[in-house]
């Protein structure tokens, strides 16, 4: 079948970025000259100790039979040690990834769920009220450093109202939901947990709405764009002739139409959450892929950093895959391959 | 259209679960004036307040955490809990770092045998591990070999120092553990080094049951606790905080506090907010500027504490013309120390110029060194270089100890070295790659920091003037064998009075003859909620928190 051929073309294509990634990350990883041991063990690490963790690591060999080692660990699903932690990379990234996903994924419905309505709003009564308010917004979040939003939001809500939760994921008296999928608003649902649901819930609130604001100003902008185009066209006046109401014309036809582009924002805004998920986490203390991917790069941890890089470059297309997938679904003109 | 309704639907939910997940965080918050008892916000209001009058919470930042086994431990972090949940042979009380006292040894004996020291440990009757079972000279001895057959980042205080060899640990009887030495090692410094982490006793039982291949049970410990301290590990979250419970088996007196919440917060701005809020009790990374601010809030207690850090220029005297001793001393007589203190560390650090910081035995107040343009160029021009000259200064990247960053503290020394003619050009660079320049002996001007890795004047003299240790002498190029000589008779000496004679004389040698500028000892400041009580700094990284209350 011609969907599934498709998939299959780009998983393949998927694979060979991957391996692509794997060698220009290592690359640039080695040529910097410091010495990640070396950062690990301190000022106060003797001679020894050094030789030994680089023999460990396997850092005393020729970097071509590194190379060669680390891929055949890799396609037996073994990304390596950490340096900084320890600990396996693979185990690191488990921890640490869901607590980006579900952060990027409530800063995306945030996103949709105010960038959406606040477009085709403004788009519908262009140029009044709303629709200032609507730009106003939007250059906000298009200019506003997510480092500072972050820290006046905790300012105002945390610590001057005392309305919302500081740092972190869950309160400190409330334990963590069992752990099945890492994402703990799912976790606390499944396991019935509501004190630990209702905290997550409250923690995810302002680093959501940091990290989503920008995204909720691209998607409303290019909701607002593409609906004013689709509102000049001819079937939308053929709409209104036979009659349909106003709401059925702007939200089953317009809509319908407007949101090819908007589907394409919110695929790269997903990517640009994952990244701005780096600031977001620092300020909020949240404890994700994000932190640990600074803290990897720091510390010239160069099996952490391959394996996030790899986590990052396997989303990444997998998400363009997903859009590309809504695209044909949405509008069947629009062809796979 | 149904799409619309579902739309509004999904909007209506997700602003639901938002506030109805933040509404009881408002009526739970009590004014600031009520003190550490405040609930933290979307906590159910009626648990709260019991579990945090009993729960001390201590934020830092914890990212240096690797483990928890105190055979892998040697991070600040891993270190302050490891001491909480394992008990050591020997101890130091509080923030005495000079009289040892005992611990799960009752007494113990210092006697030569030959060629050797012998150490003869008698243990406490009463020890008693978390599980209830005696501690035994068979833990103690499994305990000591463990480290050494992990060989990681602590083993070499164990292997290196004391020279402590598999063969030379005995287990006498159930209560009596033997160690030897070699005679040219200190006992001293031993005794030093088991008050540390290292020095901590696990239960041999319970890590058998949880080996792994040769992993000796330290994939277990990592993250488990088999000890017989005040507090036993309850769980760790990565990345968000460690959870310790009081040992219900402690064989001395009951710890105060039943739960110590170690919690990471990395910002320190975020440290202030949860510490004005009272959702913490101690914040242990503030800035100078924050403790200002916080310093009138009465809710809040500053509390200042000591190191044994020693900020410091190292001048690697291969390079001309830092090989000429005149040099040297023109460049220690070139730095303004007290306008870096009061007008960089603001209160965070004080002028220091020996080798031993305060704290530690045989720590004098001997600074003689101030800004003296004159007295620097007359040095330079009797060294043959009297219009000064150019060199190169490697300085980390981020803040140094104190509360200021490095650059800070780089520019201030380019010009006050300017003044007297020496040009420097700063180079910033991560500190592991500043390391690795400064390992391979490849610097000129080095600014750095160190800090003793046990608590005995040995631990920074001998670094400091020992080329063979291939530390800090090695890394300046100063090769001086017959001061390492005298280094090594000061660590051996046992009578108190000559041993602390012969370091002041070994201090007076370095300090102007030495490839060092040493700058200062840095403090560490702490935020408290006012009613918590009995919170001491141990220099070498460490709170009792069996003694805080609150």
């Amino acid at each position: 079948m011609k969907f599934g051929r498709f998939v299959l073309r780009r998983l393949i294509g998927i694979f060979f970025v991957l391996l692509g990634v794997t060698l220009a990350t290592f690359t640039l990883a080695h040529v910097i000259p410091a010495d990640p041991i070396a950062a690990a063990l301190g000022p106060n690490a003797r001679e020894a100790q050094i030789e030994q963790m680089r023999r460990e690591y396997g850092l005393d060999r020729p970097l071509p039979e590194q190379y060669l080692r680390y891929l055949s660990h890799l396609v037996r699903g073994d990304l390596g040690r950490s340096i900084r932690t320890r600990r396996p990379v693979a185990d690191d990234l488990r921890d640490f990834f869901p607590a980006t996903l579900e952060l990027s994924l409530a800063a995306l419905a945030i996103a949709l769920l105010l960038g959406v309505p606040a477009g085709v709003l403004a788009a519908v009564r262009k140029d009044s009220l709303i629709d200032h308010a609507t730009r106003l917004f939007a250059l906000l979040g298009g200019s506003l450093p997510i480092f500072w939003l972050g820290l006046v939001l905790i300012g105002i809500f945390y610590s001057k109202l005392r309305l919302m939760p500081g740092p972190g994921r869950i309160d400190q008296f409330v334990e963590p939901p069992l752990r099945l999928t890492g994402l703990y608003v799912i976790d606390s649902l499944a396991s019935g947990n509501w004190a630990a649901l209702r905290s997550s819930l409250a923690h995810l609130v302002l680093p959501a709405i940091t990290l989503g604001w920008y995204s909720t100003a691209v998607i409303a902008r290019m909701t607002r764009a593409t609906m004013l185009e689709e509102m000049g066209k001819d079937y939308l006046r053929t709409a209104r002739a036979k009659g349909l109401a106003e709401r059925s014309v702007v939200v089953g036809h317009a809509l319908r139409n407007a949101w090819i582009p908007t589907i394409t924002v919110i695929g790269l805004a997903f990517g640009s959450l994952l990244s701005g998920a780096v600031l977001t986490e620092t300020v909020f203390g949240w404890p994700g892929l994000g932190r640990y991917a600074t803290a990897a790069a720091v510390s010239l941890d160069f099996p952490a950093v391959m394996g996030v890089t790899l986590l990052a470059a396997t989303v990444y297309p997998l998400v363009n895959l997903a859009v590309d997938l809504i695209y044909h679904y949405l509008d069947p003109r629009v062809r796979l391959g | 259209m149904r799409r619309s309704q579902l739309y509004l639907l999904a909007l209506g939910l997700l602003i639901a679960l938002i506030v109805s997940s933040c509404a009881p965080a408002a009526p739970a918050a009590p004014a600031p004036a009520e003190g550490g008892a405040a609930p933290a916000a979307a906590q159910p209001a009626a648990a709260a307040p019991a579990e945090a009058a009993t729960t001390l919470v201590y934020a830092t930042d914890t990212s240096d955490l690797i483990s928890l086994d105190p055979a892998v431990v040697y991070e600040f972090t891993g270190v302050l809990i490891a001491e909480n949940i394992y008990d050591t042979l020997v101890k130091f009380e509080g923030d005495n770092l000079s009289e040892l006292k005992p611990s799960l040894a009752e007494h113990w004996e210092i006697a030569a045998d030959g060629d050797m020291w012998k150490i003869t440990f008698h243990l406490d009757p009463d020890a008693r591990f978390a599980s209830g079972n005696p501690v035994t000279a068979a833990d103690v001895v499994y305990s000591f070999s463990r480290v050494l057959d992990l060989n990681k980042s602590p083993a070499f205080l164990l292997a290196d120092i004391p020279q402590l060899k598999k063969e030379n640990m005995t287990a006498v009887d159930e209560r009596t553990v033997e160690l030897k030495i070699p005679n040219t090692a200190s006992p001293q410094a031993l005794l030093s080094i088991l008050t540390f982490s290292v020095g901590g006793i696990v239960e041999k039982a319970v890590v058998e049951q949880h080996v792994e291949g040769d992993d000796l049970g330290s994939t277990w410990l990592r993250d488990h606790s088999a000890g017989s301290a005040p507090y036993v590990l309850e769980r760790w979250e990565p990345e968000q905080q460690v959870v310790l419970t009081a040992n219900p088996n402690y064989w001395g007196p009951a710890p105060k506090l039943s739960q110590i919440i170690i919690r990471h917060i990395a910002e320190s701005s975020n440290q202030q907010f949860a510490l004005e809020s009272g959702d913490i009790d101690v914040a242990r990374n503030l800035t100078p500027e924050q403790v200002e601010a916080l310093s009138n809030n009465p809710d809040i207690t500053i509390y200042r504490a000591n190191t044994l850090l020693l900020i410091y220029v190292g001048m690697n005297v291969k390079q001309e013309p830092l090989d000429k001793p005149q040099v040297r001393e023109a460049i220690r007589w070139a730095i303004d120390y007290k306008a870096i203190v009061d007008n960089l560390l603001r209160g965070g650090a004080k002028v220091h110029q020996t080798i031993i910081p305060e704290g530690l035995f045989g720590a004098v107040d001997n600074n003689p060194f101030q800004k003296d343009v004159e007295k620097a160029k007359a040095l330079l021009a009797e060294a043959g270089v009297p219009d000064g000259f150019s060199i190169e200064m490697l300085i980390p990247t981020g803040p140094a100890p104190g509360g200021t960053d490095w650059s800070n503290i780089a520019a201030a020394i380019q010009s006050d070295l300017a003044a007297v003619g020496i040009q420097v050009t700063i180079k910033q660079t991560t500190q592991a790659e500043l390391l690795n320049i400064y390992r391979a002996q490849s610097g000129q001007l080095v600014l750095i920091l160190w800090g003793p890795d046990f608590p005995d004047p040995d631990g920074n003299v001998g670094p400091f003037t020992d080329y063979s240790q291939r530390v800090i002498a090695f890394r300046n190029n100063w090769d001086n064998p017959e001061l390492a000589a005298r280094a090594r008779a000061a660590a051996l000496e046992a009578d108190p009075t000559k041993r602390s004679a012969l370091y002041a004389e070994l201090i007076e040698t370095v300090l102007h003859e030495g490839p060092y500028a040493v700058l200062y000892q840095p403090g560490v400041v702490f935020g408290l909620r006012k009613n918590v009580q009995g919170l001491l700094w141990n220099p070498m990284g460490t709170i009792e928190f069996a003694n805080v209350s609150k």
